[in-house]
């Protein structure tokens, strides 16, 4: 045990070097986190910091997203109702735990969170969200853009960004079919359209709201709300989920909540 | 241990959720918590890879007849957040494991904790759900 301690400490006073080293740290002296939700622990507090031209600066390792990964009907905002197309409802409930794209190391697509970090880099032309996993992936979110008129079918479709006030908004089109909301399957069509608001309301806490208008599957646009958490010490790591996927072939369920 | 365990992690700002939940893929669709074994036996081998990190474990029944167990973890990520290395297993060790098992009842189980036979516990291999997920 004492052994044990003494490695876990070096480990542990090794992962702080490296932080203070490697960390992009957003300013001195955070105040613990407190509190708990979605999301994980309440993020570091303080002022929302700027860049030097006043834009809101977003970057930092995160975790969290808009929606609830397990079923994206728990995380509807106050009064927003998810009602699916009968056909839609019939395919969720075909759906096997073992034929998620997630699972089966394709992109979650959007909004569906993964439980990793992510990090926000903003350029003045782009935004990325360089995804740790699942998958190793990066969005990219080309700022004051504009759509194309047809574009392919992909997991993380277009996306173009503007501000309103301190709110970063991303306008999405062009999603393919194939992946799902959430781990229970929830659908969707190429007709999807998402805009999510990101908001930094403090130096450690994002809020994420996320419109979903795809009258393919859906009666009605919904809005799903979530936030990340700042990790101040935290920097990705590579991730190949293909490397080793072999999990599955145990598999053979209903999808179902994690 | 646990406890010291965990007050250096969360000194480094690195405390997670170490609940039994599968990160990339449904645990409650491959696992059954009900199903607790819990195994003694020799490390043949450790897959320090993702998405999940997999040791195998030779068991030996009271007859003597020995049957190899594949035990997952949660993603290496993750776990060398809190505290793991690569090196925390190796060929060779003697280990006492509860995990719980697989519902296709083949000789596969998620590892929950790990004792070494010099007294060592290795516990956070399980992921933690996904942070959005109440």
């Amino acid at each position: 045990m004492q052994k044990s301690f003494v490695t876990c400490y070096a480990v542990a006073v090794s992962l702080i070097a490296a932080s203070l080293v490697l960390a992009q740290a957003p300013a001195p002296g955070p105040a613990a986190p407190k509190g708990k939700g979605r999301g994980g622990p309440a993020g570091p507090t303080g002022p929302a910091p700027r860049l030097a031209d006043g834009t809101p600066d977003l970057s930092g390792a995160w975790m969290g997203s808009g929606s609830n990964s397990g079923d994206i009907s728990k995380g509807l905002k106050p009064g927003e109702q998810l009602v699916m197309q009968p056909w839609a409802e019939a395919l969720m409930k075909t759906r096997k735990s073992q034929d998620d794209p997630e699972a089966n190391c394709l992109p979650t697509g959007v909004p569906r969170g993964a439980p990793y970090p992510w990090r926000l880099v903003q350029t003045p032309t782009h935004y990325f969200m360089l995804f740790e996993g699942n998958i190793h992936s990066y969005r990219q979110i080309f700022m004051n853009g504009k759509h194309p008129e047809d574009p392919d079918p992909t997991w993380y479709g277009h996306s173009i960004g503007t501000w309103d006030k301190d709110t970063l908004v991303v306008d999405t089109v062009g999603f393919n079919d194939k992946f799902w909301f959430d781990y229970l399957g929830h659908p969707h069509t190429e007709k999807l359209h998402t805009i999510e608001r990101y908001t930094r309301t403090d130096l450690g806490n994002m809020t994420i709201d996320v419109t979903i208008d795809d009258p393919g599957a859906y009666t009605k646009p919904f809005t799903t709300t979530g936030r990340a958490r700042l990790q101040p010490n935290t920097e990705l790591i590579e991730y190949i989920c293909q490397e080793n996927n072999i999990d599955l072939v145990h598999v053979n369920a209903p999808a179902q909540l994690p | 241990m646990k406890l010291a365990l965990s007050v250096v992690i969360a000194g480094a700002g690195l405390l997670m959720m170490g609940l039994p939940a599968a990160a990339h893929h449904s645990f409650a669709a491959e696992y059954d918590t009900a199903q607790k074994v819990t195994l003694k036996g020799t490390v043949t081998k450790f897959d320090w890879m993702n998405p999940h990190a997999h040791f195998y474990l030779d068991v030996k029944d009271p007859d003597g007849k020995v049957a190899n167990w594949n035990l997952e973890l949660a993603s290496p990520n993750m776990m060398q957040r809190n505290g793991w290395t690569r090196h925390s297993l190796k060929e060779g060790d003697e280990v006492v494991v509860t995990a719980s098992r697989a519902k296709d009842g083949t000789n596969t189980a998620s590892a929950e904790t790990i004792q070494k036979s010099d007294g060592t516990k290795l516990t956070f291999m399980a992921a933690p759900p996904p942070p959005d997920v109440k």
